[in-house]
């Protein structure tokens, strides 16, 4: 027997999931240990190994892959403990990494601070080289020039280099040249530039992501090496491989040469795990969202694709690396509960985390969150919050909502509750319009899944402000991203600036540029992962825009469009696209096109590790209701006796009647008045709006039929 | 009807979300770096009075405009509004506040009744009058400047009205004006779908009156807001420096600020009568200012609705330097807005001293205009890069370093380097923070830039407009000013002449090669700089902000 093990560590518990070849699953969650999460990591496969009953030992010789989510740059970006970072740029441009182009996001809040720079400016150094817009030397780069420079960074004690330099995406001569300096005669310095991080136009993008891999990479290299010796001290012979921030999963060693590359790397799961999810039940796009304790996240796939975007940020740090396009607010089960001076009620986004945490919790927090409100209204079970770990006290929750909010509102305990429950669910619908309607997709033709302990209890809310009519919970949803991991694939992403009229552009150039970058992802696929060729896939992606716009489109494009220079197909498909995006084509203008950059996808293929399906013979659904209990219903406004499941049990295939709440150990599932539920045969809930479904939902049901009721 | 609190926080959300969802599409389909880039441009959704739901505003001097002009379209209009019309509007002389920044609006309509309006303005890279550009400093009357587009119909009941359309941008240069207008017209659209969704879901009652409440909650809080300040009339003047006409001629700006209970008027009466330029406001302009400098000393988490804007009384008679009279040239009225924040921050200094800042840069912007060798196209560039200096300090905080005038706050940004080196055929050398140029205090001033950039091509026009290199501006409680303003070129070649141009100016045929050199001064301190933190004053010193010097002769380090 083989196994696969995904693991997303998160800043609470590390999440794990093992499946085995013949597809049995196990899922695992331990605490986290954020001193060294490498402890955390290993305590997990331990604790799988003796759940699967095998020695830990031939559990460890029978894994074949692990694949890991990692939040140490994502950390190391939020609470700015990144490597000693300098920066080496062009003559006369030290500031651009600080300035940030002069934004202050809060225009009317003058106590509104900058950004703290990656890079301080004492560790910014300019030096005397230059190259024009068209990539023509002005003024040659002499290794001489970074003599002082090297002092200071020793004398410093600067752990990491970043160096960018004007027009280098035309023109990486001096780059290269200064990267050779500098790795030569900086021992134990992590060296990285802008070429090998994002070769392409717009200097401030490129400085900030190139100092951005500079900050987390030796702390990243730190940690994958901490984990290779402990993995190698475990005789793990299996393949290590880590997610990334657009999807794709890489081995180690290429995320050390662009660390900048992982720091969506936990997220990033949760829409590949939901393209696979959708694809299970004949789906083709969704929406994954994903609640925890104080963010909610929000993604989108398109044609079993993740939708990638080069335009993310994380803590203001701007990254434009094809990260997958995923949409953080502030809402979670922490988040709480305040009054605004023009006595308005509001959710978050500050959030009582997870110490003190809700005051219900009974660990000291005082101001009600999200959570109180959820337990008042009777979705949560006091007495089996993660399975009864965690006894909550219901009468603090609701002596802390009269107090704070209830009172000044002038409403009673219940109907504060309820408020707090409609306006955090109307925040977190807004992060889905904006992921889905801001885009230009409509949320309605998308099979909505839900991820995380909270979402389940909050989606057929968001759902119905979004008028979509279905949601999905998944089996594994409280792991839902140690599961994405397990089905990522080999992933590789390169860019070449070409810039250029369609009048202008040079056949020779243009497939050569393309040819350069499949080359390069083949040497990293077959030769460093070792990837058969018939598994690989190529997708080329055009940034292209109408001549005299500023702001460019990725479109993709096939690879045979690509090498037969088919220009009139990629046009056609160019107006397509901006119509989509933005309401108008100006094809009939016969405005003409021009070129920005040329990316490749390159694409590995990996194993799926195949789920079973459950039991055939479900016991019988009555058996499954534990007990009767009030919950609120939204449509009536007030409390009910609804049947309160136990969603442990094989209940697969049953139909259950909503209004009621399924209860698993890990999540609750409050499904409201006007919907239903089935459970699918992986022990998937999928609940649905009873109006628009009234034959029932059958599983394979496309929802395109169903827009047609 | 009974209100439902929770729906309140609801509309209010959604209506935020729509105007920003335009500012998004606009930030993508339009051409001019000046929309595009800087995004100096704004979105708003107003009901079917005109009275303001909700703004996006990238640059809040073109916003606080956009509702009384809707006021004037319903007016103008009456009963001849109808789905699918396209209104378009630059006239300063119907609530307009500059005009090359040119609103569209798009009546939105529920079940045949009208329930709202959405609308965006930008900064058009041209608007014709004689200088491409718009910037005209030799401008005495407004067709001197611009052409001037009252409320008028591009599209009627949907259909294109090619004829005026036609009118129009005959009199502009530039084509790409057009297809920004296409831009504008595309966000509004999308204004217009959203709210129409937003209404057909809620019904018109539940909207009207909890879009009330929404209106009435804003209101309390800056009725709050205008009660926490001591009741009193307080008074603060500054001066606008050279007209374009009259070298050494200075305009007095004078506030006259009422604070009664909860409510607050701004009386600017005694302002200097308007100037025989274009260093004139539109009254509307003027009205943004005054607002967007009060908003910086309340609460920043206040809606922006009509609510908001309510407690707030304006008033600027006719004929003065913030308010000309028809036909006055006004172009310059926008940069009016750092002098009018000064003099609001003057006279409230006393009262709220913990809420206002030291003195920010004014600003000093130039415009270039020419053919790009390589494209053999015009361009128009307003350079943001050069023009960005740093706030003033306030109590507990520095300034923003390089956030630019505050009719902006940081809502407009720098072109990226690269980009501007394809778009325009100039070189830059240096774009980077000015050492020293903070001023000096407990909290030091935002830092300034120095800019340099090598213009090629030949033949460049540059347009200078601005202010700031006169009078340094002020720090507060023993806190110091900062450097003044500066803008130079140095023609090509050994002894080749260098200019100094005025702050308003335009200068034509300059050669390649030329370098262009400028100074934005950073913020005013505030507070002595002999308290200031040492452990904030070293790292200072340690990242050659503040020069040795100045921490051991102003700041006492020892």
């Amino acid at each position: 027997m083989k196994y696969n093990v995904g693991i997303d560590i998160g800043g609470t518990f590390t999440d794990l999931i093992c499946v085995s070849s013949e597809g049995k699953t196990i899922v695992h969650k331990t605490l986290s240990t954020p001193q060294d999460s490498s402890i955390g990591f290993i305590n997990g496969i331990r604790e799988v190994a003796e759940m699967a009953d095998q020695p830990f030992e031939e559990f460890v010789s029978a894994i074949d892959t692990i694949v890991h989510g990692t939040t140490v740059a994502t950390n190391a970006l939020l609470t700015l403990k990144g490597a000693k970072t300098a920066l080496i740029t062009t003559k006369g441009f030290r500031d651009a990494l600080e300035m940030r182009r002069g934004i202050r996001e809060e225009q009317f809040n003058n106590h509104y601070r900058n950004v703290t720079p990656l890079a301080p400016r004492y560790l910014r150094f300019t030096v005397d080289e230059r190259i024009d817009s068209e990539g023509k030397v002005l003024t040659k780069f002499d290794e001489k020039e970074l003599l002082p420079v090297i002092k200071k960074i020793i004398a410093e004690k600067v752990e990491s280099v970043a160096v960018c330099f004007m027009n280098s995406y035309k023109n990486s001569s001096h780059e290269k040249q200064a990267v050779k300096f500098l790795r030569k005669n900086l021992k134990g310095v992590f060296v990285t530039a802008s070429f090998e991080v994002l070769p392409s136009i717009r200097f401030y993008e490129r400085v900030s992501t190139t100092t951005v891999s500079a900050f987390v990479g030796p702390i990243v290299a730190k940690y994958l090496d901490n984990l290779t010796n402990k993995l190698e001290s475990i005789n793990f012979k299996g393949t290590l491989l880590i997610m990334q921030s657009n999807g794709g999963v890489v081995v180690p060693d290429q995320v050390k040469k662009n660390p900048a590359v992982t720091v969506l790397s936990g997220p990033a799961a949760a829409p590949t795990a939901g393209a696979f999810y959708s694809q299970m039940l004949g789906y083709k796009n969704c929406i994954t969202v994903d609640m925890g304790g104080t963010s909610f996240d929000a993604a989108i796939v398109i044609d079993n694709q993740c939708v990638t975007s080069t335009e993310g940020n994380i803590n203001r740090y701007r990254i434009a690396l094809p990260s997958l396009d995923i949409i953080t607010i502030g809402a979670g089960g922490g988040s709480i509960g305040w009054i605004n001076e023009g006595g308005l009620l509001q959710m978050g986004p500050q959030s009582a985390g997870a110490l003190p945490g809700p005051v219900c919790y009974g660990r000291g927090g005082e101001i009600p969150a999200c959570t109180d409100a959820d337990l008042i209204l009777g979705y949560l079970n006091p007495d089996f919050f993660a399975g009864g770990k965690l006894q909550l006290n219901k009468a603090t929750a609701e002596k802390a909502i009269k107090d704070e909010l209830a009172s000044k509102l002038g409403l009673s305990v219940l109907e504060t509750a309820a408020g707090m429950f409609r306006i955090i669910n109307s925040n977190m619908a807004q992060g889905v319009r904006e992921i889905s309607v801001e885009r230009g997709y409509d949320p309605r033709e998308f099979l909505f899944i839900v991820a995380g302990g909270a979402g389940s209890i909050h989606s057929s809310e968001i759902c119905k402000e979004l008028e979509i009519p279905m949601f999905l919970v998944p089996n594994v949803s409280s792991i839902f991203c140690a599961a994405g991991m397990l089905l990522g694939d080999l992933k590789h992403d390169y860019i070449r600036s070409y810039f250029t009229s369609f009048k202008n552009l040079d056949r020779k150039k243009f497939l050569s540029l393309f040819n350069e970058m499949k080359e390069q992802g083949l040497h990293a696929l077959v030769v460093e992962e070792g990837v058969s060729k018939e598994k690989i896939s190529l997708y080329p992606i055009l940034d292209l825009r109408y001549v005299g716009q500023y702001h460019e489109v990725q479109l993709e494009a096939g690879w045979d469009d690509v090498m037969d220079f088919n220009l009139e197909h990629i046009f056609e498909l160019f107006h397509q696209e901006h119509n989509r995006q933005f309401g108008y084509s100006l094809k009939e203008e016969g405005t003409e096109m021009e070129l920005i950059n040329l990316r490749l996808r390159v694409i590995g293929k990996t194993e799926r590790p195949k789920f079973n399906a459950g039991y055939s013979d479900p016991v019988s659904i009555k058996s499954a209701i534990k007990e009767h209990r009030e919950v609120y219903i939204p449509e009536t406004g007030k409390m009910k006796s609804v049947a309160i499941y136990d969603g442990d049990m094989p209940i697969y295939g049953a139909k259950i009647k909503g209004p009621c709440v399924i209860e698993k150990i890990t999540t609750s599932v409050f499904v409201s008045e006007n919907y239903d539920c089935v459970v699918d045969d992986f022990g998937s809930f999928i609940v649905y709006e009873r109006e628009k479904f009234p034959k029932g939902y059958h599983l394979i049901q496309k929802l395109q039929e169903v827009n047609e009721y | 009807m009974n209100i439902d609190k929770i729906l309140v926080s609801i509309f209010q959300r959604a209506f935020k979300s729509i105007t920003e969802e335009m500012s998004i599409s606009l930030t993508k389909t339009t051409r001019s770096p000046i929309l595009c880039e800087a995004k100096d441009f704004v979105t708003g959704l107003y009901d079917a009075k005109g009275q303001m739901l909700e703004q996006k505003e990238n640059l809040p001097i073109l916003s606080f405009s956009l509702g009384p002009v809707c006021k004037v379209i319903i007016e103008q209009y009456g009963n001849d509004i109808h789905e699918g019309d396209v209104i378009i509007h630059n006239d300063v002389f119907s609530m307009g506040n500059q005009n090359n920044d040119v609103a569209i609006f798009k009546p939105i309509f529920h079940n045949n009744i009208l329930v709202g309006w959405s609308a965006a303005k930008g900064h058009q890279a041209d608007i014709g009058g004689a200088v491409q550009g718009g910037y005209n400093p030799n401008a005495t009357e407004v067709w001197q400047e611009a052409i001037r587009i009252p409320a008028v119909k591009l599209y009627e009941k949907g259909n294109l009205r090619k004829d005026v359309w036609n009118l129009i941008f005959a009199n502009i240069r530039l084509q790409m004006v057009q297809e920004d207008i296409k831009a504008q017209i595309g966000a509004c659209t999308l204004g217009e779908r959203r709210l129409q969704a937003f209404v057909a879901k809620y019904g018109m009652e539940v909207f009207e009156a909890h879009k009330q409440a929404l209106f009435d909650s804003t209101e309390k809080m800056m009725r709050a807001e205008i009660k926490s300040i001591p009741n009193g009339v307080y008074e603060g003047e500054s001066m606008v420096y050279y007209d374009g006409k009259h070298k050494g001629s200075k305009f007095p700006i004078r506030a006259k600020i009422t604070v009664k209970k909860d409510e607050i008027i701004f009386d600017f009466s005694k302002s200097s009568p308007q100037t025989k330029g274009f260093v004139n406001g539109a009254y509307t302009s003027t009205c943004s200012a005054i607002t967007l400098t009060f908003l910086q000393m309340v609460n920043p988490n206040i809606p922006h609705n009509e609510g908001m804007i309510k407690p707030l009384k304006y008033i600027v008679p006719e004929g003065t330097i913030l308010n000309a009279s028809y036909p006055a040239a006004t172009t310059f009225g926008n940069h009016l807005c750092p002098q009018i924040a000064d003099s609001i921050f003057k006279a409230l200094g006393p009262a709220v001293p913990d809420r206002i800042t030291a003195g920010w840069n004014h600003l000093l912007c130039s415009l270039f205009t020419g053919i790009h060798p390589r494209t053999d196209k015009k361009y128009v560039d307003i350079c943001f890069l050069g023009l960005k200096g740093g706030s003033g300090a306030l109590k507990d905080d520095d300034g923003y370093d390089h956030i630019g005038m505050i009719d902006a706050s940081g809502g407009v940004l720098d072109q990226d380097y690269e980009m501007y080196e394809q778009q325009t055929p100039h070189l830059i050398i240096q774009h980077e923070y000015l050492k020293d140029s903070g001023g000096a205090g407990q909290w030091r001033g935002g830092l300034g830039t120095t800019t340099q950039i090598l213009l090629r091509g030949g033949d460049t026009t540059m347009v200078v407009f601005g202010d700031g290199d006169v009078e340094p501006n002020y720090g507060l409680f023993g806190g110091k000013g900062s450097v003044l303003n500066k803008i130079e070129l140095k023609y090509p070649g050994r002894g080749g002449k260098k200019l100094i141009p005025m702050s308003k100016d335009m200068i034509h045929g300059i050669p390649d090669g030329t370098l262009y050199s400028q100074i934005a001064g950073g913020g005013g301190g505030y507070g002595s700089p002999k308290k200031r933190d040492r452990d904030k004053l070293k790292q200072d010193v340690k990242n050659e902000v503040v020069s040795k010097d100045a921490a051991k002769n102003i700041y006492g380090l020892k």
